[in-house]
């Protein structure tokens, strides 16, 4: 999956997808309408598309669509 | 022979804990936002002395008060709760003499809790197709607030008390829902019994030692003392294991998803109900959420729904699919028939 079909399918997860914007490079824990709930629908993404699992440590640490995207493909 | 699920009523306790009593006790807590996405505004609190035991006996009086039911006829009581009175005897049997029920029937509670009304239909079913019972009181009562730490604003944003009664019979009941009970498909997941749990006060660690733990934020985390959640595990369970569960559930009974009028699900929130509605494939208009004035009640949230949905709304479907699912971890789904 390219990048910016990741980026499409991350920011469908926001219950207000479509007046945000969002790109790449954003802290995307910065959307007003960001909350754990938004981080749980967004990771059962990444599960469905990727089969990946990624631990609370490490997904605190990721803080862009470009990072988490990045993490996503060396873990594959 | 057949099992029909032939009335159900409810009982939510006076006290209610309002969005506006939580904002004002956690002022930095988003309580509006978080709201808006569980969908609750509203939850009932069981008064300190008052009891899943009581809860049940109320929820069970205003059954046999609503459709008139005779309390001679019942002839076996079982009562889901994860909070019950004591730890010893079973709940059941002081709300047989409380009720005022015969001397001659069985008693017994279970210990589940989001699953727990399906298992209950399950037992009962079980209990009238093998010629035990002919008129089961089903009854769910649960007090998690009792629980849940006063530091907690998550879980008290989610959770009510509450308590149900459904009559299970062989037979018809003049006015009744009278919804043939079908077939059942269960699953576990023990490796995950951490996730949704009361650690402190029974045998494994009978002393209630726990240390209120903070995040890096100061905001709660847990006390082993309390009712803990680990919500992203719920959820994943939910997300994963519940849509599989629907499947099996209508091959079963063979049935499609179109053939069902209105699914009832465990009402544990509305993002959580919203997210497995879509991997379930499941239409918006048949499926059925209400938990705004009630929040999560566990057990009760089922048979609440059904009577909001049945009695209130008066919508008498010819098919519903059940589910619930949650703490153990552990899901259960059957379809109802008219």
């Amino acid at each position: 999956m390219e990048l910016s079909e990741f980026l499409t399918k991350f920011k469908e997860q926001y219950v207000d997808s479509d007046s945000i914007t969002l790109s790449e490079d954003d802290d995307f824990r910065n959307i007003e309408s960001y909350d754990s709930l938004t981080g749980m629908a967004i990771l059962i993404m990444i599960k469905d598309n990727f089969n990946i699992e990624i631990s609370e440590e490490d997904y605190k640490k990721l803080h862009t669509v470009k990072e988490l995207y990045n993490y996503i493909q060396n873990k594959k | 022979m057949k099992a029909l699920i032939n009335a159900i009523s409810y009982y939510l306790p006076n006290k209610v804990l309002t969005n506006k009593d939580i904002s004002e006790e956690f002022p930095e807590w988003s309580v509006d936002k978080i709201s808006t996405k569980v969908g609750i505004n509203a939850r009932h609190i069981a008064d300190k002395d008052e009891t899943a035991g009581d809860m049940a006996f109320k929820a069970a009086e205003k059954l046999f008060e609503e459709y008139n039911i005779t309390k001679d006829k019942i002839d076996y009581l079982i009562l889901c709760t994860q909070s019950p009175d004591y730890f010893l005897p079973t709940t059941a049997c002081i709300l047989q003499d409380k009720l005022g029920l015969s001397k001659k029937i069985g008693a017994f509670d279970f210990n589940m809790g989001c699953s727990g009304y399906i298992y209950g239909l399950g037992i009962a079913k079980g209990l009238i197709i093998s010629e035990q019972a002919k008129n089961i009181l089903l009854l769910t009562a649960e007090t998690y607030s009792k629980y849940i730490n006063k530091e907690d604003k998550s879980n008290k944003t989610i959770f009510g008390d509450g308590a149900s009664a459904t009559l299970i019979s062989s037979t018809n009941l003049p006015f009744g829902l009278n919804f043939e009970i079908m077939n059942f498909c269960y699953g576990t997941d023990g490796s995950k019994f951490d996730s949704l749990i009361v650690k402190n006060g029974a045998h494994r660690h009978p002393i209630f030692d726990g240390k209120t733990q903070y995040d890096e934020n100061g905001d709660y985390k847990y006390n082993d003392n309390n009712l803990y959640m680990d919500g992203k595990a719920i959820f994943n369970f939910t997300a994963f294991q519940v849509p599989p569960l629907i499947k099996e559930t209508l091959e079963k009974n063979n049935l499609k998803i179109e053939d069902i009028d209105i699914f009832i699900f465990h009402q544990a929130n509305k993002f959580m109900l919203e997210t497995v509605r879509k991997r379930c494939e499941i239409p918006a208009e048949k499926f059925f959420i209400d938990i705004e004035d009630v929040g999560n009640t566990v057990s009760n949230t089922i048979p609440i729904a059904m009577y909001k949905a049945m009695i209130q709304k008066k919508y008498m479907p010819g098919k519903i699919l059940l589910s619930g699912f949650g703490v153990g971890l552990s899901m259960a789904a059957v379809i109802l028939k008219s």
